[in-house]
């Protein structure tokens, strides 16, 4: 589905991202983990376009779309959520979805300005399609609130809704579940995997590894930039370069 | 729309359409309703392009564009209204589409001085190029609008009654399409452009491209009040589309209230009679303004529309406390 050659991004002198090849298949959910500054990051930033790499393609369905915008890449099926809660705070969880949806296909500026029988047909629709995600999430009860004084984990669940919304046929996660109690990293946990079923292929970033083993099929494990293990997730826990990436030198663990 | 919503509006219009015949025998209240109908126009103008969090520092320039291509179009080609005013407006966006492009890569207070500049050099090129626009001395002889007849009766807009229902019909049709903008889904999607930038562009939305539609339909209706102001004036004048005249539109709109569309009008109104009523204190009379401002501002920081909030709340505190006391 996605697929990078020799992905590399410098920021001046330092290399983020050093010739990664990474590649997702359709359906999949596949886990990038590493330590913090792994560049994890970087390389999200790089696939929904909001950064530009320095060298490499990106290759999406068979087009390469190193250079499009985030908004074209949008359209074409890729979503991403922030690691911070990033959300229009001040609008209702509604209105947020609302805004989500703005692609409406097939109506322009004059049909929305003169509220013609068609954008009003196509507005009950998003809204119909609106309940579903947020049935899915379960926020539907929370619709009308705004969304800065919903619990924190609410207000994550409405990131990915917000992604959602958008029909991906990609998502990239980015630690959807950080911060989460553990009662929420559970359900957060059921809702990804309902999402795949949907049919949406989902690459995320987690520091939670006991969830991150639970519902990711593949892991493919960065440091400093460079991949160092992919497999099964319990390929990745046996992998020696991973125990120390993560635990430091043998020796100083006890 | 909510039926109620929709009431209240009707009997803002129908109030407005009477305001003229009511007071049709002073000139002088006639003429500062024609200015408070083009200032309407003007401040919910800025605020189209305000909705998506840039500040322009420079409308009037476009005010400027649109006054002297409507009224050079009347006077050098013998355009018709119907013609020269979508012109005006059209040549205000053109001009907006230019500087756009560039403008919008710049955010926040970089944008306020792109557009700043932008409003000098307008004043400046019309006040030197004085073969077309008649330079410092002004544009002179401006047409009116013409005249209409109407089941034999002849109406002729250079008097000012008949001008103020031609320019408070305009005003109407262009807010009801700004109205449109901000209560439809594309006024979601500029106040969440406003919000989150970057939330915008993962959900799919062009802001680039947003921002500059904003500012280019803003500019659009700047212009076509500018043609209201060339044929009510009939002689324009530099200085009056120069800085300050900017800025009196911007803080119009801050003091009636950004966030909701009747917010500016009112702003614009009340900030339009302040002036007149108090027109007595001559070189006073900038510091009532001052006040009034400062009132406001200090007292109800999203503007005058949250006057009756604030009243309601506080009102309801008395009534909490009276109730406690018992």
């Amino acid at each position: 589905m996605i697929e990078t050659t020799a992905l590399t991004k410098n920021f001046g002198g330092l290399t983020a991202v050093n010739n990664l090849n990474l590649k997702v298949n359709s359906g999949e959910i596949v886990g990038l983990i590493g330590p913090n500054g792994a560049g994890k990051t970087t390389v999200f930033n790089l696939l929904a376009g909001f950064l530009r790499p320095t060298s490499g393609k990106i290759i999406f369905e068979g087009k390469d779309i190193s250079n499009k915008p985030p908004h074209l890449r949008v359209k074409l099926g890729i979503a991403r959520t922030f690691q911070l809660v990033r959300l229009f705070q001040s609008f209702t969880v509604q209105r947020n979805m609302e805004a989500a949806s703005h692609i409406y296909p097939g109506i322009g500026f004059w049909e929305a300005v003169f509220s013609t029988p068609q954008y009003r047909r196509k507005g009950i629709q998003i809204s119909e399609e609106v309940t579903k995600i947020l049935q899915l999430l379960g926020l539907n009860e929370q619709r009308n609130e705004i969304a800065r004084n919903m619990p924190h984990g609410y207000q994550k669940l409405l990131g990915i809704a917000l992604a959602l919304a958008t029909h991906p046929k990609l998502l990239l996660l980015d630690e959807p579940l950080a911060g989460m109690s553990p009662g929420e990293v559970a359900k957060a946990s059921e809702i990804i995997s309902g999402i795949r079923e949907r049919g949406t292929t989902i690459l995320l970033i987690e520091h939670n590894m006991a969830a991150v083993m639970d519902i990711c099929d593949r892991l493919v494990v960065l440091n400093f930039g460079v991949e160092i293990a992919r497999g099964s997730p319990e390929e990745v826990s046996q992998n020696q370069d991973v125990i120390q990436a993560y635990l430091g030198v043998r020796g100083n663990v006890a | 729309m909510k039926l109620g919503r929709k009431i209240s509006w009707i009997i803002i219009i129908i109030v407005a359409f009477l305001l003229p015949l009511i007071i049709r025998n002073n000139n002088y209240f006639l003429s500062v309703f024609i200015l408070c109908v083009i200032n309407v126009l003007l401040t919910s103008a800025l605020r189209n392009i305000a909705s998506v969090g840039q500040i322009c520092v420079g409308t009037m320039a476009f005010a400027g564009i649109g006054a002297y291509t409507s009224g050079l179009l009347m006077m050098k080609f013998s355009f018709p209204i119907w013609a020269a005013m979508p012109l005006a407006g059209l040549a205000a966006l053109a001009v907006a589409a230019v500087i756009a492009y560039p403008a919008v890569r710049v955010t926040g207070v970089y944008f306020a001085m792109v557009t700043l500049f932008f409003a000098e050099v307008t004043r400046l090129v019309i006040s030197e190029w004085r073969s077309l626009t008649g330079g410092s001395s002004g544009l002179l002889n401006i047409p009116t609008v013409g005249t209409l007849s109407f089941f034999g009766s002849t109406i002729d807009f250079g008097h000012l009654l008949p001008y103020a229902y031609f320019a408070l019909t305009i005003t109407v049709i262009c807010l009801l399409f700004l109205y449109r903008i901000d209560h439809s889904q594309l006024g979601t999607t500029l106040s969440s452009i406003e919000q989150d930038e970057s939330v915008a562009t993962s959900i799919g939305i062009n802001v680039t491209g947003f921002k500059v539609s904003s500012f280019c339909i803003g500019c659009f209706f700047t212009g076509v009040a500018g043609s209201l102001y060339a044929h009510y004036l009939r002689v324009l004048n530099p200085e009056t589309f120069g800085l300050f005249p900017s800025i009196y539109l911007l803080i119009n709109m801050v003091a009636g209230g950004r966030k909701k569309f009747i917010g500016p009008i009112i702003g614009a109104i009340i900030l339009t009679l302040i002036p007149q009523i108090f027109s007595s204190l001559k070189e006073y009379q900038p510091f009532i303004y001052v006040a009034a401002l400062y009132l406001v501002l200090y007292l109800l920081p999203g503007g005058i529309v949250d006057l009756p909030v604030i009243v309601s709340s506080y009102l309801s505190k008395l009534r909490r406390e009276s109730l406690a006391n018992d």
